[in-house]
């Protein structure tokens, strides 16, 4: 799917993003990142970083030097070569993916929805169902293998080589001391990618998913740089500082690999979304104002001109529903028109990422047919009318009629996206980054919910009505039927 | 301000969630006024026992839970809250000497070996302090051996285990194997955390699922009402 320049969606002015990178960049100088990894620590300090006790603290310029030295064209080669695509940093061009680590499927009985445990059969069967899905361009390992840990990475590995024929991510390494037979089992390297969460919020290098890193960087395979921080517990409630921790935390990882290898094939990964502030502090993956922070953050990777690894459509419903299916929209074409390219877990996925459902692949699969056909053929639509005309439409095709009141609060959701409540100037980012130091220096999560109260009474958290109305499946149920190798 | 006076205000700064001076409170106007910390001083100074103190917290705390479940207050109010009873605890057990004033009981809680998160365990840990338990909190990313160590020194009646990780789930299952072959009759175990559930906490052996903070809290004080 393109986007076009005047379909690209800019929620932020680069004058407003050079002050995120700046802030990012002095929190990444200051307070720095805590590695306690004594070879990476070595490598980084030999490179020009300094240290405080067990915090490594990066002068701008090295973050300057990884920026201009990281790969901007990432060829993703596929099993069948006709699904091979390349993802450049300056382009608009966007592919849609699978994802999750999901430890559920969602399956329909005569009963209704029935959530069971994920295994390796699943696995198998969803690589299968997403080679003939039109709208997958690319396969992210969507559930692990239930097996011992130290089969899991060989497993995986053998289960993509015999039916993935679209590139491969397997996402993450659980056993660096299996790379070698992983990539012996793939065969053609060129083939496979992977995602690692380098740092823990708040800047805490993780060592084992360090070794790992590097590893992978080495050997010169392609791995999407993650962070997924919630607003409210592990990063500032403030999108403003959200993004400048976020910011800082995967800038660490491109030099990392820009010292391990320059020219490292990485992709810029920023998940930022917020913690549900008014319950249990659950991840809040598709209400607006994490759609609107996940979107800000492929915006900055896009200013830097990175790759950009784009998540979107991790629906925060159980089951699927037409709530469910109007988060996917509004998070799809956000991500799109902000700077999206490799969009990861766009398909299947229900319930944050605990769950994923054969029944929600092929209802995404239709959804995101739609959404791309809005983009190819709407290009005169603001973005805010083509994610309302999209939602509206989808909604129809599943047998529902959309009334007045769903298309106000779908409305209302769409202004929530597209309008920030906080100012981006040197003050506000000046209190954010003190926000993120006391969190860092308390080394608790704490702080960061306490400092929320008065962004929660301002609204910076959507609270609006859920969209309810049944689905008509029939279309989806008789498409898993007649898919080719499912259930054998 | 009189005795009476103070422990009201004190009461109501802790249902502010107005920790000092230099804290917001519940509005966002309460910066530069008295806070709990400020309070409970003067309340010290005073010469007020206690013991009024304790239960003008357990008032306090009371009040902040009903205003929760009829969701006037959100998870950052009620947390807020909890820390300021948690750090006034501290100092009238560190100034007084009254020994453990957190009659309710000693709880450990950790995130097991593997697992760096550590959000659910604080929120837990501060809402217990509030609550008040006797809390021991070790961190995140804890071996085995360390959490053995500490049941054995520091004695708990409850013993509460935090992952995130999908991964981490088998480190927690090896911990709860570890602690029932170790033989702990009266200790209760307590498991939390986004991949865990009921039947996983039936499987590994764990006395008790909890699904969120409220829902610790509420098994917790069941089993303590019981025993």
């Amino acid at each position: 799917m393109i986007v076009t320049e005047k379909q690209q969606l800019k929620m932020l002015s680069s004058a407003e993003m050079q002050l995120l990178h700046e802030g990012s960049c002095s929190l990444l100088s200051r307070v720095g990142v805590k590695v306690t990894h004594a070879g990476i620590a070595a490598l980084l300090l030999a490179s020009g970083a300094q240290c405080k006790g067990d915090r490594i603290m990066l002068p701008q310029d090295m973050v300057k030097n990884a920026l201009a030295q990281s790969a901007r064209i990432i060829q993703f080669e596929a099993p069948d070569p006709a699904y091979s695509f390349t993802v450049n940093g300056p382009e608009n061009q966007v592919k849609f993916g699978t994802g999750g680590q999901a430890l559920y499927v969602v399956q329909r009985t005569s009963n209704g929805w029935v959530r069971k445990s994920a295994g390796t059969d699943d696995l198998k069967q969803i690589i299968v169902l997403c080679n003939q899905l039109k709208q997958v361009d690319f396969i992210t390992r969507p559930v692990e293998c239930d097996l011992p840990d130290e089969q899991k990475d060989v497993a995986k590995a053998a289960v993509f080589r015999r039916y993935c024929s679209k590139p491969i991510n397997l996402a993450n390494l659980v056993k660096l001391a299996r790379l070698a037979e992983v990539l012996e089992i793939i065969g053609n390297r060129a083939h496979l990618s992977f995602i690692i969460s380098l740092v823990s919020s708040p800047l805490v290098m993780d060592s084992s998913a360090g070794d790992k890193f590097v590893a992978i960087v080495q050997k010169d395979i392609p791995v999407a740089i993650s962070s997924c921080p919630q607003g409210g517990s592990t990063a500032p409630f403030s999108e403003v500082g959200e993004l400048l921790q976020l910011n800082a935390e995967l800038l660490f990882g491109f030099v990392l690999a820009n010292v391990v290898r320059p020219g490292a094939k990485v992709l810029y990964r920023g998940i930022p979304i917020t913690a549900n502030l008014y319950s249990d502090a659950s991840p809040r993956w598709c209400q607006p104002d994490s759609i609107r922070r996940v979107a800000l953050a492929a915006q900055l990777c896009r200013f830097y001109n990175l790759p950009c690894c784009g998540t979107a459509g991790v629906s925060d419903q159980a089951v699927p529903s037409a709530q469910g299916i109007s988060e996917k929209v509004l998070s799809w074409v956000y991500e799109a028109a902000c700077g999206g390219q490799y969009i990861n877990s766009a398909l299947g996925m229900l319930e944050q990422v605990m769950s994923v459902s054969y029944y929600q692949y092929v209802i995404d699969d239709i959804a995101l047919g739609i959404v791309k056909e809005k983009f190819s053929k709407a290009q005169s639509l603001a973005i805010s009318q083509l994610a309302l005309s999209a939602a509206l439409e989808v909604l129809g095709c599943f047998g529902i009629e959309p009334d007045e009141k769903m298309e106000a609060e779908l409305s209302a959701r769409i202004r929530h996206i597209e309008n920030g409540l906080e100012p981006y100037n040197e003050t506000y980012i000046e209190d954010q980054l003190a926000v993120i130091e006391k969190a860092v220096n308390k080394s608790s999560s704490t702080v960061f919910m306490k400092a929320a109260r008065k962004g929660l009474r301002e609204g910076y958290l959507y609270k609006g009505a859920r969209l309810d109305a049944s689905l008509d499946l029939a279309a989806v149920a008789e498409r898993l039927e007649s898919s080719e190798g499912l259930g054998t | 301000m009189n005795k009476d006076e103070l422990l009201e205000k004190l009461e109501h700064s802790v249902v502010m969630g107005h920790l000092d001076a230099d804290d917001e409170g519940y509005d966002g106007s309460m910066e530069g006024t008295p806070g709990t910390l400020e309070l409970l001083e003067q309340a010290l100074e005073a010469g007020i026992e206690p013991q009024k103190l304790i239960e003008s917290f357990r008032v306090a705390m009371e009040k902040v839970g009903n205003l929760f479940a009829s969701e006037e207050y959100n998870l950052a109010d009620m947390l807020a809250s909890a820390e300021c009873v948690g750090e006034a605890m501290e100092i009238i057990e560190s100034k007084l000497q009254v020994g453990n004033s957190s009659n309710k009981g000693k709880f450990l809680i950790a995130t097991v070996e593997g697992d760096l998160h550590d959000i659910g365990k604080n929120i837990v840990a501060t809402m217990l302090k509030g609550a008040g338990y006797q809390v021991k909190d070790l961190g995140i990313n804890v071996p085995a051996q360390a959490i053995m160590q500490e049941i054995r020194e520091f004695k708990p009646d409850f013993v509460g285990l935090s992952a995130l990780l999908t991964s981490t789930m088998i480190e927690m299952e090896h911990v709860v194997r570890l602690i029932k072959e170790d033989s702990f009759p009266d200790l209760k175990l307590f498991i939390g955390g986004a991949p865990t559930s009921q039947a996983f906490a039936d499987k590994i052996g764990a006395d008790h699922y909890c699904r969120d903070v409220m829902d610790a809290m509420n098994k917790l004080e069941q089993v303590s009402n019981v025993s």
